[in-house]
């Protein structure tokens, strides 16, 4: 099954909804979490999403229009 | 010769054995080098610096190479300077400018980065290298690696001066324009890197690539008499090089090269693209998500992240260090790109004038105090830029070729 390494930025009013566990289930694509902050104003997941190439992609596309923002891990790029 | 370790991850401390690896297993954080301090200190003495080229390798015990390096060999040692009619005009005493603008060859702080990371993935074994830029980075990936006669893969967002992109197409490299911002570049890069098996230097030579920037530091120290300043003030894109600058003195400090750093490390960004001077003011060190502002309406490019992968190393730094973080308008920038040309005849780029503008709003604020040592970190060379000053800098004074029209128009005789 593909994977895909990702950081979910989660702005303040998505702080309290189980964004990820319906994305989850809506999509079949099972979220292995490795790391999670909480502040006040931004919630951050670092997870490996694993699924169906097609799940995956719309799953992801689930997440970035109910606002939470995805960024690739694995290939992530600094400058 | 090699001090170096291996690689540990920032997040979880994991230790991993040198190789084109750039995130942890467990936790996906970053991988950084590690090295053997003890035995960079035997031969890291003042004296025996002093005595080596002055280039970036002049500190080489604390860079990721094993062997000799044959890359970059001109690339850093750029002038130092104190600022004595800039420290007037801003109201200091004590100010410094270290000047990336012409590093060789591709006059910016990149210059640096780049023939680590290229280094390093020749020892390696790549033949190509590839990179994700807002432009300065492109410059620098060609230049370099077609001196280390590598195939290379360019990747900038469309919409970039025309200095930046001629100053790639020049070295001869496949450069590729992506629609959209650098983030949407990223994005890309990333899916690429995992199908091919090229060096990226930015993503899976991160590791190496990001310890060339220590190089900054190292100067910054050495040109200071062995000392690290009080106030040092950095412009963030990605996020590489504040917290390396910062290392960079806490490395000096264990060698016994400089004493015990109290420097405050200020961070510098465009208003139109300021995800980490965000979070520093609201406290967080998480980056908030956020899209910059349209190209059209912003004067500085080579900043222009709104995903900085090292950000959250940046807050932590400015925190460690009790800094502060701000940010400059378009106004404010092509102002202090003026300023800085008129005072010391330094022209810098926007990130420069970034830099510049937010030092003076720091000390407008007190929060860099006026009788303290203060530098300025300028990376990046205004001739790449001209496109930010072009209507504002007036124009020449047209005449005839003769004395009588040279007074008349231009003596107002
Ligand atoms: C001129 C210049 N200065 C500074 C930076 C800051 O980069 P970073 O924060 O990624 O080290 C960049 C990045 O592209 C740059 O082009
Ligand atoms: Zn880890």
């Amino acid at each position: 099954m593909p994977t895909r390494k990702v950081l979910l930025k989660y702005p303040e009013h998505l702080i309290k909804e189980p964004v990820l566990f319906q994305m989850a289930k809506q999509f079949d694509v099972m979220p292995n979490i490795r790391r999670a902050r909480v502040t006040e104003t931004v919630g951050e997941i670092v997870a490996e999403l694993e699924g169906a190439a097609d799940n995956l992609a719309a799953g992801i596309r689930y997440l970035e229009e109910r606002g939470v923002q995805v960024q690739p891990l694995e290939g992530d790029v600094v400058e | 010769m090699s001090c170096v370790r291996g690689l540990r991850c920032k997040e979880c401390g994991r230790d991993y054995p040198i190789a084109a690896v750039y995130v942890c297993e467990f936790c996906f954080g970053p991988l950084e080098v590690q090295y053997n301090y003890e035995q960079a200190a035997q031969s890291m003495t003042r004296d025996a610096i002093a005595a080596r080229p002055r280039n970036l390798w002049r500190y080489r015990e604390l860079l990721p190479l094993d062997g000799e390096p044959t890359d970059g060999l001109q690339s850093g040692f750029t002038p130092f300077i104190r600022a004595h009619n800039l420290a007037r005009e801003l109201g200091v005493r004590d100010l410094y400018i270290k000047n990336d603008g012409v590093n060789f060859p591709t006059l910016s702080y990149k210059d640096r980065v780049v023939p680590v990371a290229i280094a390093k993935a020749k020892e390696l074994g790549f033949d190509t290298v590839g990179c994700a830029s807002t432009g300065n980075l492109a410059n620098a990936v060609a230049a370099h690696g077609a001196r280390a006669g590598l195939r290379r893969y360019i990747f900038i967002p469309t919409g970039l001066e025309a200095g930046k992109v001629m100053g790639t197409l020049v070295y001869q490299p496949t450069l590729v324009a992506v629609e959209g911002n650098y983030d949407d570049v990223n994005r890309l890069c990333s899916e690429i890197t995992n199908k091919y098996h090229w060096a990226f230097v930015n993503v899976n030579m991160r590791p190496y690539y990001t310890e060339g920037a220590k190089t900054y530091g190292f100067e910054v120290g050495e040109q200071l008499g062995w000392r690290a300043p009080d106030n040092l003030v950095c412009p963030v894109a990605g996020g590489t090089i504040l917290p390396k600058i910062w290392k960079s003195f806490h490395e000096l400090e264990r060698l016994g090269l400089i004493p015990s750093v109290r420097t405050r490390m200020f961070a510098a960004q465009a208003a139109t693209c300021a995800p980490v001077v965000t979070a520093v003011h609201r406290g967080s060190d998480i980056i908030p998500p956020m899209k910059p502002a349209p190209l059209a309406e912003s004067v500085d490019t080579s900043l222009r992240i709104g995903n900085p992968a090292d950000g959250p190393y940046v807050v932590q730094a400015v925190r460690q260090s009790d800094g502060w973080a701000e940010m400059a308008t378009n106004e404010e920038i092509i102002a202090a790109m003026q300023l800085l040309a008129r005072t010391e005849g330094i022209w810098t780029e926007t990130a420069g004038g970034t830099t510049l503008a937010v030092a003076k709003k720091l000390i407008e604020q007190g929060r860099i105090r006026r009788d303290e040592t203060t530098v300025i970190c300028i990376t990046g060379n205004g001739l790449k830029t001209l496109e930010a000053v072009r209507e504002r800098l007036g124009k020449p004074i047209p005449i005839a070729a003769t004395l009588a029209a040279f007074e008349e128009r231009v003596l107002g005789a």
